[in-house]
């Protein structure tokens, strides 16, 4: 069982066609689970017609995709075209490989000690179906689309990878499975690191084009963006694509800095030692926790979709370029020089009178004020 | 009108607090009960003073017309003969109604047709609660004298296939008239 062959290329490959099928499941599930939630958020039932709940909508959503007309527009450049919804599934699909789900060895693919270089690098080529797309449609709306998309990638690009510098200075390393090891035995990086993980989940938000900032899709300017002029699977492809890229985008935050597979801070909790006592189980335990981490974010990217109106162009570049990325500079700054001053558990603190105070102005109780109003004269 | 906000504090600002307030707002409006009906299952109960379908009643018209001439696009048809019957030794002319119809699918349900009748309690009304009048063909919307009495028979749309009666016990059925 433990030739070289099986070790390096049998168990990576059943592993990543477990996770790949867990994974696309959960995808498919997203798209219902988005619109049920949406449709709760905005006060109507969403679709609940297809079996219990609606539940049944998952496999009806596909079927209605692959037996739709496939309409290629006849001015289309048609390699381009073709490889337009193709070209950000593959660095979906494949950044599933490096995410360590549970305690290694078992529960992770691959282990690479660069694996967080690679998934960024990975994920950023995602962009260049979109702008293909968009313009081998050969439509105006469709190409505005995969600008817009370029344009948002550039900037988002930089404070996404910014504010992974904290959490890089502070663990010291690039592997993930190092990163979650660190996060149990010293506190979860969302609280050094408050900063970076508020800009992160911003970013991660600008990276999928979801609302906020879906720009590149804007219905109400842009008839629906790049996927215009593509019906039936292409359309599902990018769909595909998109919810696969969230799903990586939220197992990269919960991984860098809500502590991964573990669930405890400070040595003490579910942490990899006392899993690994567990043996197998403990492994799935991991994993299952792991799962509802990445679940809760998902459903974070709905919120906020319910929540958020989308910005004005020129709003979203002001907010990338004034803001984010002078404010994840910053955060570098300030974690450097509490690591120069050997002080990092200090760095606790900001986290937590930060979440304290957020809270506390939340859910004081307040007096409602009247509005001052003065008559234009 | 010009509404002025109150300037944030620059640590609500540096929280973003408006933000997290969408979220607690949105977050609230997700666990409140919806409003939405699912139509052939639940069905929504029109108020008292809903105009709905007509209904008829043949033993209280005395065949007046003035609900024909009340209607101001003229869509009530009467026809009426004279008769005499024999009532205590005493003869006696009455009218009988021959043709009461209805052309509903020009009827804009004014209701005026009910103010002009004479009867008490009202011979013809609308106050019914039904909605339901979509027919496939339209020759099904005039209505004669019978078919304005006895509608409540019709079999009622459920959305769901006839022989499944487990599935329409469980429903809430519309009521019929109220008078």
């Amino acid at each position: 069982m433990n030739t070289p062959l099986m070790h390096y290329l049998g168990w990576p490959v059943i592993k990543f066609l477990v996770a790949f099928i867990i994974v696309q499941v959960i995808v498919a599930a997203m798209n219902w689970i988005e619109r049920r939630l949406l449709g709760l958020f905005q006060a109507r039932l969403g679709p609940n017609r297809v079996g219990y709940k609606g539940l049944l909508q998952i496999i009806a959503d596909p079927v209605k995709f692959l037996l739709k007309e496939d309409i290629v527009p006849s001015s289309a450049e048609k390699v381009a075209y073709y490889l337009g919804p193709m070209l950000p599934l593959i660095p979906a699909f494949v950044v599933f490989c490096l995410i360590p789900f549970g305690p290694p060895p078992t529960f992770t693919v691959t282990r690479v000690n660069v694996g967080l270089l690679l998934i960024l690098a990975l994920t950023s080529t995602g962009v260049y179906g979109i702008i293909l797309g968009g313009w081998a449609s050969n439509n105006k709306y469709s190409l505005m689309g995969g600008l817009r998309s370029a344009a948002q990638m550039v900037s988002y690009e930089v404070p996404f990878g910014l504010s992974i510098v904290g959490v890089l200075m502070i663990c010291g390393s690039l592997d993930l499975v190092t990163i979650v090891r660190y996060q149990e035995v010293n506190a979860w990086n969302f609280l050094p690191q408050i900063l970076a993980c508020f800009i992160f989940l911003v970013a991660m938000n600008a990276e999928n084009n979801r609302t906020p900032f879906d720009l590149p899709e804007a219905e109400s300017e842009l008839v629906a963006g790049y996927h215009t002029e593509y019906s039936a699977m292409k359309f599902a492809f990018f769909m595909l694509a998109e919810f696969s890229m969230m799903l990586v985008n939220s197992c990269l935050i919960v991984t860098l800095f809500f502590g991964g597979w573990t669930l405890g801070m400070f040595g003490i909790g579910l942490t990899t030692d006392v899993l690994a006592k567990m043996g197998f189980m403990g492994g799935l335990l991991g994993t299952l926790i792991f799962t509802t981490k990445v679940m809760m974010f998902m459903l974070f990217y709905v919120w906020f979709r319910a929540t958020f109106p989308r910005f004005r162009f020129d709003q979203l570049m002001d907010l990338g370029w004034k803001w984010m990325i002078p404010l994840a500079l910053g955060n570098i700054f300030v974690t450097g020089i509490f690591i120069l001053a050997g002080q990092e558990r200090l760095m606790y603190w900001i986290g937590i009178i930060t979440i304290a105070a957020a809270a506390f102005y939340l859910f004081k109780p307040r007096r409602i004020e009247s509005r001052k109003v003065a008559h234009a004269s | 009108m010009l509404v002025e906000y109150q300037k944030q504090k620059w640590s609500e600002k540096f929280l973003v607090l408006d933000l997290l307030e969408g979220l607690k707002t949105t977050l609230r409006e997700l666990f409140k009960p919806k409003v939405t009906i699912r139509y052939p299952e639940e069905r929504m109960e029109p108020t008292d003073r809903f105009r709905g379908m007509f209904k008829f009643s043949y033993d209280r018209c005395i065949a007046c017309k003035l609900c024909a001439v009340a209607c101001p696009i003229d869509i009530i048809y009467i026809d009426v003969h004279d008769d005499i019957i024999e009532e205590g030794g005493k003869k006696k002319k009455v009218k009988v109604l021959d043709r009461y119809d209805i052309d509903v699918k020009r009827c804009m349900f004014c209701s005026l047709c009910e103010e002009a009748c004479p009867t008490k309690p009202k011979s013809i009304w609308l106050t019914t609660k039904t909605y339901e009048l979509a027919t496939y063909d339209r020759n099904d919307l005039y209505f004669n004298m019978q078919e304005l009495e006895y509608w409540d028979d019709r079999p009622k749309y459920t959305g769901l296939p006839e022989d499944d009666s487990k599935a329409i016990e469980g429903q809430k059925q519309i009521t019929g008239g109220v008078e």
